[in-house]
């Protein structure tokens, strides 16, 4: 009490009026910059260089980044990003500088290659490389490279399919056509969300046409007969099913807990939170058609003075430990296998556990050939 | 030293002098006082919007790079459709004037009767005007999130309606009464205001004689009210009418994303970085406006001045 009684008149100037002099202020406002400069000559001392990242949110997370911290001796300042294209559009526009590492989503390793923006994936130099499900490396060896170079590393993945509220919609064959048709003996009409996504909705709708030859290439290739159907089975279906068009998972989430709908367009992530969060009404399903997926995968920047650094910090990412940790905080499932053996049992039910047969259903995302094309007709189902 | 001020010790420098011609003049000093305004509207307004003109005339690479390869490939794309009207430019830019017209309207009509009673009685008039500022304390998504956990097949109006045994109604579905609504609430104290501005300078008096001379309520509000704030009419009718038009979050909650209208196709583009068609859809929908806006006033004055000859 003392202390606090002598701190404070000593604050006061000589009028006692309780306000700072100018000379007072100046002698604080020194000891400070003098205290701040000496801790930052100490805190400089250190050998440990950083990265910058830019990457998406969970990856920010304190456990995360202390699990790869304290692997790598390395400080990490990641950057969060909500999206792959803002990822691609700022490294084109010269964050290629500033970001050591960037983990867009599959199908944009190739822009990020073509573009000569990254160096080549060292994936011998990597230990936990050998560990991922062979599928991804199969994708690694296919969509992650450019003439036979691999430029990027697998480290998450995700299913779509739908959700549904199991207490209005009974169990049934799962298809896409739930989605554009309904199911026999239940209304569903106004009662069908899918995504205000023209890349999401549109696949759907083909897969549910049986187009499933369109995904087979580097490239999604519809033809216009094609796209001509694709957009009269999704304006027939605005215009009978439809609630609406969710921007995102939290839009699902808000929209099949207030009744807007029953059955809803989502990814298997959106639907985990949900059971996480105790609403176990709300069933996922995965169409006999075929799931689009979608995998991140982490690039280094060619102009980066870390090299080899950022490619340790990437396997550790795919490490069975710190992969868990990152799978635990994102309820998505690490591309290794391994991290299972670091997952509670509840939680490898949710997601940390991945039967490798259900990988094969897996189409992952990829660029669309005529992307303008895709475009014009989702615009014209959402005027029609 | 001719033309030169007087320093301290009453001798002029040729700084000063020069300081003295400069702002010796009216129309000097006039321009160093816009000056900053003045550079902040070029900074602002005009350097970005010339941007986006020059980038509607450009095209984007596959590595999303500018092509500046001048062409008006652009605009002929908004119209590139057979017939033209079934372009989903054209179909959301209706759409934008049908919400943005029924917006003004609802407006118009809502507050008219209030900006009235407001000029005529004091009482209360602090209270009224205090409850209508209200909403801007409050930022405008979170408005817009308050009308969409009302709509919708399970929103509380909704809930409502089945608590009073009416079932689901229609008009409480995503949709664009909904968004009507949603706009209205949001651009309601714009309105209002500005008329109050308009019919509190009315000279009552001009009223009173109306009715002294026999005319009915009716052909007072026509003949006498209506002309002298036609101005505020126009000029409150603008403030809604262009937000409202170019409006993309409202339409996207209130519709259940289920309409396009042109905010919402341009910012749309803009998400995909088709930039350069965004850009002339923009650039269009400016001039548009821009036109509307000078028809406007011009309509306003000759209305205003029609209406002080009567």
């Amino acid at each position: 009490m003392t202390t606090h009684d002598d701190t404070a008149s000593g604050a006061r100037d000589g009028a006692g009026r309780g306000t700072v002099n100018r000379r007072s202020f100046l002698a604080a406002a020194g000891a400070a910059a003098t205290t701040t400069a000496l801790a930052g000559c100490i805190g400089g001392g250190s050998d440990t260089p950083t990265l910058n990242v830019i990457t998406w949110e969970h990856y920010a997370r304190d456990d995360v980044v202390e699990a790869v911290e304290s692997a790598v001796d390395v400080n990490l300042e990641i950057t969060k990003s909500t999206s792959s294209a803002d990822m691609f559009s700022g490294w084109q526009s010269g964050q290629d500088e500033q970001y050591d590492i960037a983990v867009p989503n599959n199908n944009y390793v190739p822009r990020f290659a073509e573009a000569g923006l990254v160096e080549p994936a060292p994936l011998d130099d990597l230990d936990n490389y050998p560990n991922i499900y062979e599928k991804f490396q199969e994708f690694t060896d296919g969509q992650l490279s450019v003439d036979g170079t691999p430029y990027g590393v697998p480290i998450r993945f995700g299913f779509y399919g739908y959700g549904y509220d199991s207490r209005d919609v009974p169990e049934h064959e799962e298809s896409w056509s739930v989605l554009f048709e309904g199911v026999d003996g239940v209304d569903l009409n106004g009662k069908v969300a899918l995504y205000d996504n023209h890349f999401k909705a549109m696949t759907a709708a083909a897969l549910h046409l049986g187009y499933n030859d369109a995904f087979e290439g580097d490239r999604i290739t519809l033809s216009e007969s094609q796209l001509e159907k694709v957009k009269s089975v999704l304006v027939d279906q605005k215009q009978s099913l439809l609630s609406s068009y969710i921007a995102g998972d939290a839009s699902f989430v808000k929209g099949i807990k207030k009744g807007d709908f029953h059955v809803g367009h989502s990814g298997r992530m959106n639907l985990t939170n949900m059971w996480i969060d105790g609403n176990d009404w709300v069933e996922m399903a995965t169409p006999k058609e075929g799931s689009m997926s979608w995998f991140e995968a982490a690039v280094v920047s060619k102009q980066t003075d870390h090299s080899d650094l950022a490619w340790e910090v990437i396997d550790e990412y795919i490490a069975p430990e710190s992969g868990a940790t990152l799978a635990r905080e994102g309820h998505a499932p690490s591309v290794n296998p391994q991290t299972s053996e670091h997952l509670s049992e509840r939680r490898n039910e949710l997601y940390g556990s991945i039967d490798p047969s259900r990988l094969d259903g897996m189409i992952p995302f990829k660029a669309v050939e005529n992307e303008d094309a895709w475009r014009s007709v989702w615009e014209e189902v959402k005027t029609a | 030293m001719a033309g030169a001020d007087a320093d301290a010790n009453g001798t002029r420098t040729p700084e000063s002098g020069a300081l003295q011609r400069i702002f010796g003049s009216r129309r000097t000093r006039l321009a160093a006082l816009l000056a900053p305004s003045g550079g902040l509207l070029v900074a602002l307004l005009l350097a970005p919007l010339s941007f986006m003109v020059a980038l509607s005339f450009a095209r984007i690479g596959d590595a999303y790079e500018i092509i500046w390869e001048p062409s008006a490939a652009n605009y002929a794309a908004l119209f590139d459709g057979t017939p033209f009207w079934t372009t989903p430019f054209f179909q959301s830019l209706t759409l934008s004037i049908g919400v943005a017209a029924a917006t003004t309207l609802v407006c118009l009509v809502t507050a008219f009767p209030v900006a009235y009673a407001l000029a005529r009685r004091e009482r209360g008039r602090r209270i009224v005007l205090f409850l209508v500022l209200l909403p801007f304390f409050t930022m405008y998504l979170v408005r817009v999130y308050s009308w969409y956990l009302l709509f919708g097949e399970g929103g509380v109006l909704n809930d409502l309606a089945a608590l009073l045994g009416v079932g689901p109604v229609g008009a409480f579905d995503f949709g664009i009464p909904a968004i009507v609504v949603g706009l209205a609430h949001a651009q309601f104290p714009y309105m209002l205001l500005t008329l109050y501005a308009g019919i509190d300078a009315v000279d009552f008096e001009l009223v009173e004689a109306a009715r002294d001379l026999g005319a009915s309520r009716v052909a007072v509000f026509r003949d006498v009210l209506w002309p002298l704030t036609l101005p505020n009419v126009v000029a409150g009718s603008l403030f809604v009418f262009v937000p409202a038009f170019g409006a993309f979050v409202a339409p996207q909650f209130l519709s259940g994303s289920t309409v396009l209208m042109v905010g919402q196709l341009i910012a749309g583009r803009v998400e995909s970085y088709n930039i350069a068609s965004a850009s002339a859809a923009a650039t269009f929908v400016v001039v548009l406006v821009a036109v509307a806006f000078g028809v406007a006033v011009r309509y306003a004055r000759l209305g205003a001045s029609a209406g002080g000859e009567q």
